[in-house]
């Protein structure tokens, strides 16, 4: 039914590929799309195409206008498809009618429209005999716009000249055919789109036009995907022309974000103070962080920014200057996006620190008000940043973000961030771990390791109800520091884990009353971990504790008889069976296979273990040490090679011997009385120490970067960050984390640490039996010795000494003379002709004193 | 706009002689590119659109037969590729659209040249002979979780799977275009995809396959990128990246783009 007449053209399609494909064309196109065009476009374009009907058959205002942003001409197609098709199964005026499209005609030459307006009538007059005309006025912008590229006030006049020239003609047209005509049937219509500005322009610059041409808008909403979610502008955007979306953009989103931005800033200052020192500090690294990336995207394809792009395709770089003048709404779009990601950020951390310092929290509670008013300040400044320097781009303002935060933080620091002074309970815990503190590494420790080793000091024994808690708390923790003492920051996490669980406090206890505890201890001292289990196993359910290795390399020595060609799911169950009140240590589990791990996460979840014969036993009140190591491979060798040489040297024949000697060379004689001076600490490093130091030193640092990673108090994101994605192999899976009560970090064994304190301990114990004048030398292997034999043995070095040194020095005391005790030296040795120690014991049971 | 390129929202951008195909995976839509499309738009033409039940497409054009199975999505692709008249293409596809890939370019071999998998598994159920991570149980209460309450099932989902935790920017970018999708097409999609078994049909993808997986992913256990390897029929390269969760692109743009450049630019030598 459409025809083309003369020089005008048909429907005008924006793409040749556009053409509606027929029916089964594409073989393997979705049934349902096929039926598309005819009613599954979505309810929402029939409504339209309907509302635009019901406009048609008005006697009054009957030629629409529909003004719409997104798709403008979308709703015309189609309307004049189903007319040409005659789809909608008319009666009356519209049940014959025919389009005529003249937008592309008019936009060949503007200054002719006048002219072809007047041909137009012509055309009508000959053809509106069979039936009604509508005549396709497309986009009405030709009417108010000047072609791009003349530019000039002159041009304009001309073109506002032929604006006004053609209403009047246009009207003329309207007045003829479309009125009450002759036989008062409607002949002709006019129908058109205009995005809202150009319409409000026709309405300013044609004030007759709207009456004259007899127009009615009709406004169409954009078709936004979901409503209320997220209306994806850039979806709709791309299909209009370039000029077209960003005009209406400037003129409809400006404003919105502007607001937003306010509600945001307000926020922001409300919210801003709480952070503590340390928090804020990896807050900025943070910000810093993701400045980096966003920087990296920007600057990586500057030129890449193309108008074609959709904008979430342009939110993740940086537009060109050079781009156009709408950067502006862009601009503020993006601000705004990188503005949320700081402020993201910013509640993450702000979360993380209420729940790590809670002390903090309450110091500033009460001087929240102070820094409001300065912080208020500088958001100012932030806004109006943001409003004078469009073409900065966001990378500029969420630096005034971070600086604001530094003057924040600048204002805190004078409040002790560590926690209360006068807790009575804390003094008893700093007695207990004083060995820490007189380490010189604690200096130099990391800022985050060092807030968080400082944690369970201020945090826990304010938590525990009674004073019978903090008490078994207490008794745990000295347990575990005789016993591993070199682990002291550890040794007060499990105590304070273990003591939060029996409470039923533990992380993963929602609800449910379970007794099972779950613990997770990363890091590489498999010693301490082990002596920890004892001594829990010991003082919990006074037992020792059941040790499975979980590893495919078992070692063949602990592996029990009665558990062999059993799995060790089996042997872990029937332990349980046996004694629902144990302790059972879990080794390697991140060396375990994949159909443990899972057993035993789900036995994690569910509080119930499965055996490979399907049958569940309860877990009762058992509690699980889960190890594992977790570290960089490399520093892991180097410790293993560390614990050969440790079994090599204890398991050697070696008997210790106190021998007097008289003091010699004046350098010596410093030297000891340097060893005397315990407040002073000494790093041994050229000591002569058999064992590797400086191998152990050099891995340190290692092990602490990864531990930091590792450690899931600290933060789980820093292993998705950008440094530390390549040590993400280090990283403690999720799963297991999440699902223990408290996972536990060990640091690598500090040998000259441990090598000290045991010099330092027999060395205070001498004074104390024999005389504050005569020193006592150890020689380093006799360190070594003993530093093996407590490695392996079960006793710990207390007793040890108690046992057997104490009994030495009383011997000796009696052969030392009373007299001119300054200048004899007692060197406490190794004595290789005396008899082989017995079978068992790892350390030496006796020493042979030798006045 | 044809029907097709407008139900699947298909965009294309940038220009070059090679044309691209990025495809989203579960519980995302063509945004998971987003980190990746501007390296691209100066070398290539990419094409991205939305798989059908993605949250940005239609709900009523979602044929719950049709995408009972994987096959149906990967129509939906030739689709596409026919409509705008693509002569061949690099197929980059991420999880389920790897397979997807895979499929298309079984049926049309001459269609792609190149399939770029990311974080692609064949089969997520265990086997006898086969890890793919997932009991049958676990998969049972997943859907149950979902049919139950939809939106905490995906507060609860979208950081297992991202890696992270929920404040992260990846987190919520997944748990939004998650939460897009329509429960019920949600769950439909999920069953297909962990019912889904494509492990008897790699020997049929001829074609190179570049397979890039995750160090850690809830989703695909770091074996399946081996077995990928040796199961499939055409030629194979592997990389495993130092990145956690199954939506890499998303959530570590900074090391998986460089990778998926590499892999997109380059073939694998002869």
């Amino acid at each position: 039914m459409l025809s083309s007449p003369g020089q005008l053209s048909t429907l005008s399609m924006p793409k040749p590929s556009a053409v509606v494909p027929l029916p089964n064309r594409n073989m393997y196109l979705n049934p349902r799309l096929q039926q598309g065009d005819t009613g599954q476009i979505g309810n929402q374009r029939n409504e339209e195409v309907k509302k635009v009907m019901d406009i048609l058959v008005r006697a009054k205002k009957r030629n629409p206008v529909l003004v719409e942003d997104s798709e403008p001409g979308a709703v015309v197609k189609e309307l004049l498809r189903k007319l040409e098709n005659k789809e909608l199964g008319l009666e009356g005026p519209l049940s014959n009618v025919q389009a005529i499209s003249v937008e592309k005609d008019f936009l060949l030459d503007r200054n002719q429209i006048p002219t072809k307006i007047k041909e137009l009538g012509g055309i009508i007059q000959s053809r509106i005999k069979s039936g009604g005309i509508i005549l396709d006025l497309g986009d009405l912008k030709w009417l108010v716009e000047q072609p791009v590229g003349f530019g000039g006030v002159q041009q304009q006049q001309v073109v506002s000249e032929m604006g006004r020239a053609a209403v009047v003609e246009m009207a003329k047209l309207v007045a003829r055919y479309g009125g009450e005509g002759s036989n008062g049937d409607h002949k002709l219509w006019l129908i058109g789109t205009a995005t809202c500005e150009t319409y409000l322009r026709c309405q300013v610059y044609h004030s007759t036009m709207e009456n004259d041409w007899d127009l009615q808008a009709v406004p169409i909403a954009s078709r936004s995907p979901l409503p209320g979610m997220f209306p994806r502008l850039g979806t709709e955007r791309i299909l209009s022309t370039p000029i077209d979306s960003l005009t209406s953009l400037k003129s409809v989103s400006i404003r919105q974000p502007v607001l937003t931005q306010c509600c945001s800033e307000n926020l922001d200052t409300a919210q801003r103070t709480t952070f503590c020192p340390s928090c804020s500090e990896n807050y900025k690294k943070e910000v810093a962080k993701l400045e980096a990336i966003e920087k990296s995207f920007s600057e990586a394809k500057p030129e890449a920014t193309r108008p074609s792009l959709p904008q979430w395709l342009q939110n993740a770089k940086l537009y060109s200057r050079d781009a156009f003048a709408t950067d502006e709404s862009q601009d503020k779009d993006q601000s705004m996006l990188s503005k949320q990601k700081t402020q993201e950020l910013q509640k993450k951390w702000r979360d993380t620190c209420l729940h790590l310092h809670p002390d903090f929290h309450r110091n500033i509670c009460s001087d929240r008000t102070a820094p409001t008013a300065t912080l208020s300040m500088t958001s100012l400044k932030n806004q109006t940043l943001l409003a004078h320097q469009p073409f900065q781009p966001k990378l500029q303002t969420s630096k005034p973000l971070g600086e604001s935060l530094q003057l924040n933080t600048n204002q805190v620091t004078s409040h002790p961030a560590g926690g209360p002074p006068g807790s009575p309970v804390r003094t008893d815990l700093v007695l207990g771990r004083k060995g820490t503190e007189s380490t010189p590494k604690k200096t130099t420790e990391d800022h985050i390791q060092d807030s968080i080793s400082s944690e369970p000091q201020t945090k826990f024994p304010d938590k525990f109800a009674s004073a019978l808690d903090s008490d078994s708390y207490k008794k745990l923790l000295k347990g575990l520091m005789a016993e591993a003492w070199w682990q002291a920051e550890a040794a007060s996490a499990v105590a304070s884990a273990i003591t939060q669980c029996r409470l039923g406090n533990g992380k993963r206890r929602g609800a449910g009353s379970r007794g099972d505890i779950w613990l997770l201890f990363t890091g590489p001292d498999k010693v301490a971990k082990k002596k920890m289990a004892s001594v829990l196993a010991e003082q919990i359910c006074g037992a020792s504790p059941m040790l499975t290795c979980l590893s495919s390399r078992r070692d063949d020595e602990e592996s029990d008889v009665n558990f062999r060609g059993k799995t060790v799911i089996d042997r872990i169950a029937e332990a349980v069976r046996r004694n629902p009140f144990s302790v059972i240590m879990l080794e390697d589990i991140d060396e375990a296979d994949m159909l443990v791990h899972g057993c035993i996460k789900r036995a994690m979840e569910r509080g119930r273990l499965t055996d490979t014969h399907g049958r569940e036993v309860s877990l009762g009140n058992t509690i699980f040490i889960l190890t594992g190591d977790w570290s960089t491979a490399n520093p892991k060798d180097a410790h293993l090679v560390d614990e050969k040489k440790l079994a090599t040297i204890a398991s050697g024949n070696c008997q210790l011997g106190l021998v007097v000697k008289e003091k010699s060379a004046k350098r010596q004689g410093n030297w000891f009385s340097d060893e005397d001076r315990a407040t002073k600490p000494r790093i041994e490093v050229g000591s002569g120490l058999l064992l590797d130091l400086n191998l152990a030193a050099d891995n340190e640092d290692e092990i602490d970067i990864s531990n930091n990673s590792s450690d899931l108090t600290i933060d789980h994101e820093d292993v998705l960050g950008l440094e530390n994605t390549h040590l993400s192999i280090t990283s403690v899976p999720h799963e297991l984390v999440s699902n223990v009560d408290d996972s536990i970090a060990f640091k690598p064994v500090d040998l000259t640490f441990v090598c000290r304190e045991i010099k330092k301990t027999i060395s205070v114990k001498f004074s104390m039996v024999i005389d504050d004048n005569v020193p006592i030398k150890v020689e380093d292997d006799v360190i070594e010795t003993i530093l093996g034999g407590l490695w392996h043995d079960r006793t710990s070095l207390q007793e040890w000494i108690e046992k057997v040194l104490v009994p030495g020095f009383y011997e000796l005391k009696t052969c030392l003379p009373s007299v001119g005790g300054s200048s004899k030296v007692v060197w406490l040795v190794i004595d290789s002709e005396s008899s082989p120690r017995g079978n068992g014991d790892w350390l030496p049971s006796r020493i042979t004193v030798k006045g | 706009m044809g029907v097709v390129e407008e139900a699947h929202n298909v965009k294309l951008v940038g220009s070059g002689d090679q044309t691209i195909v990025l495809a989203h995976g579960f519980g995302t839509d063509q945004s998971v590119w987003k980190h990746l499309v501007p390296h691209l738009v100066d070398d290539y033409r990419v094409i991205l659109f939305d798989n059908m039940g993605a949250g940005t497409t239609n709900p009523d054009y979602f044929d719950f037969e049709r995408y009972s199975t994987l096959e149906g999505y990967a129509y939906d692709v030739i689709a596409i590729l026919e409509e705008l008249r693509v002569k061949s293409c690099i197929f980059v596809g991420h999880s389920v659209s790897a397979m997807i890939g895979a499929i298309a370019s079984i049926t049309r071999p001459d269609l792609v040249t190149k399939l770029v998998t990311v974080s692609a598994s064949p089969r997520y159920l265990n086997d006898a002979n086969y890890y793919g991570g997932f009991e049958k149980e676990d998969i049972q209460q997943l859907f149950e979780a979902m049919q139950s309450n939809y939106k905490a099932w995906c507060d609860g989902f979208a950081p297992l799977v991202v890696g992270g935790d929920m404040e992260s920017v990846a987190v919520q970018e997944f748990s939004r275009t998650l939460f897009n999708m329509r429960p019920d097409i949600a769950l439909s999609v999920a069953q297909t995809i962990f019912q889904s078994d494509m492990r008897h049909l790699l020997c049929h993808v001829t074609i190179p396959c570049h397979i890039i997986q995750s160090m850690k992913d809830l989703a695909v256990p770091i074996v399946i990128s081996e077995y990928l390897h040796q199961n499939f029929g055409g030629k194979s390269i592997v990389e495993v990246m130092q990145t956690d969760g199954h939506l890499p692109q998303l959530s570590s743009p900074d090391v998986v783009i460089p990778i998926l450049l590499k892999h997109i630019r380059y073939s694998i030598a002869t």
